[in-house]
């Protein structure tokens, strides 16, 4: 089983716990965790975080320009469903030939982002591949865990 | 009142009874008292249309007042300069008018945060670099192509690319273009029938419109024609990065927008 992925409509603690343990049992070298309030005002951060990783990557200029725009895109999807005072954890990973993106939020709203809207219709174009997720919440009776996830590899030319 | 209304609300209004007291204005000498007094009655009968266009640019960095003042501005300049001989009516005359002197407002003042004139001028550099090497390559550089092409180092290139994210993303020229600016290749510009199957089109697409040309035109390429970046410049015959730059601030603009206009319906199962 691929612990990296986690179970998307089943959630129990021990894969949010096999989830966390992967990631840190990886090369942690190529893990940045952001961890801000759950603001519009926080996500020039996340953008930020998202074009200097690219960058420093060698991504093609056209990739590095998407993935900024995509992670503001995704950020901003979630802080609207977030709870008030929660906060955004934002998991980037670079890999050899792609950048991979989490951000997740706690909600009230078990919903998560609405699929056939014009904002994941951007993203889906910004990105290679994107997903969301809903999990129950370990720490609020309410809550719900929102997630994003989104990846995006550099262009291959021959 | 939704914004392809707005557009047109002040067209809607009777302005047209005040033509008749142009035809006077202009033919008043300077020195004259009913001149002036006549200048403040026009001047003060249209302000809705400055404050209206001064909306239209509010939620990009300058404060409502100095849009305000600004596009006020413009519209005693077209109330000076209007020529009722020409046969155009004022509101066509006034409104590029009063836009003109709102975009020069945001040229002067181009920089979101000060950047040094080094870093001003790198970033213009690789803008350039990064359109040469597109040509060769025949797809967008990376950073490090850059460096080699300008022969500085990686690092410098990032603080290039990064001061390019702080170019005012609100400068009014890359915001509104003229009509008349727009390469006219094929006649995509509306992106309706794309949106059909977007649930909330019906928000999107007063908003798209309300949208320059060219900034409709990106979205319309980016996202629903899957450009890249680097072909959109090409395009459109502008930098990369102003592409990016434009295609930050109208998401940004549109989600704006769309939250204030379409607040998230109650959740409904489906």
């Amino acid at each position: 089983m691929s612990a990296s992925h986690p179970d998307r409509n089943r959630a129990s603690p021990e894969d949010a716990a096999q989830h966390i343990e992967s990631a840190e049992a990886g090369d942690e070298s190529r893990v940045v965790e952001v961890r801000v309030a759950a603001a519009a005002t926080q996500l020039p951060v996340m953008r930020a975080v998202a074009g200097d990783l690219a960058m420093r990557a060698d991504f093609d200029v056209d990739t590095i320009a998407d993935l900024r725009l995509a992670v503001d895109e995704a950020c901003s999807s979630l802080v609207r469903l977030a709870a008030e005072r929660s906060q955004l954890l934002g998991r980037f990973r670079t890999e050899d030939d792609r950048l991979e993106f989490t951000a997740e939020v706690t909600s009230t709203d078990p919903s998560g982002p609405r699929k056939n809207t014009f904002s994941w219709r951007v993203l889906g174009a910004l990105t290679d591949t994107v997903a969301s997720s809903v999990q129950e919440s370990d720490s609020r009776d309410d809550g719900h865990v929102v997630r994003i996830e989104l990846s995006k590899g550099r262009m291959v030319h021959e | 009142m939704t914004q392809a209304d707005s557009e047109h609300a002040y067209r809607g209004q009777d302005y047209e009874e005040l033509a008749p007291l142009f035809v006077e204005f202009a033919d008043l000498d300077n020195e004259d008292r009913r001149r002036a007094e006549l200048r403040d009655k026009l001047v003060t009968a249209h302000l809705p249309i400055a404050q209206h266009i001064a909306r239209r640019f509010s939620n990009r960095g300058e404060s409502q007042e100095d849009l305000i003042q600004v596009a006020t501005l413009g519209l005693i300049n077209a109330v000076d300069r209007f020529d009722p001989q020409r046969g155009v009516d004022f509101l066509s005359y006034a409104v590029p008018t009063i836009m003109g002197e709102v975009r020069r407002h945001f040229r002067d003042t181009g920089w979101t945060v000060r950047v040094p004139r080094r870093l001003q001028e790198r970033h213009l550099s690789i803008s350039s670099a990064i359109s040469t090497l597109s040509q060769e390559l025949g797809r967008a550089p990376v950073p490090s192509e850059i460096a080699e092409h300008l022969g500085i180092s990686r690092d410098e290139v990032h603080q290039g690319l990064e001061a390019g994210n702080a170019y005012r993303s609100s400068s009014l020229d890359e915001l509104l273009s003229d009509t008349d600016e727009i390469p006219l290749g094929d006649a995509i510009g509306s992106p309706d029938a794309e949106l059909d199957e977007v649930e909330n089109r019906e928000a999107i697409r007063p908003l798209l419109h309300e949208l320059g040309e060219r900034e409709r035109r990106i979205v319309v390429l980016r996202f629903f024609k899957s450009m890249t970046q680097t072909q959109i410049a090409e395009q459109i015959g502008i930098s990369q990065m102003h592409v990016s730059r434009l295609l930050a601030r109208t998401l940004s603009w549109l989600r704006e927008r769309l939250e204030v206009e379409a607040p998230p319906e109650p959740v409904t199962d489906t």
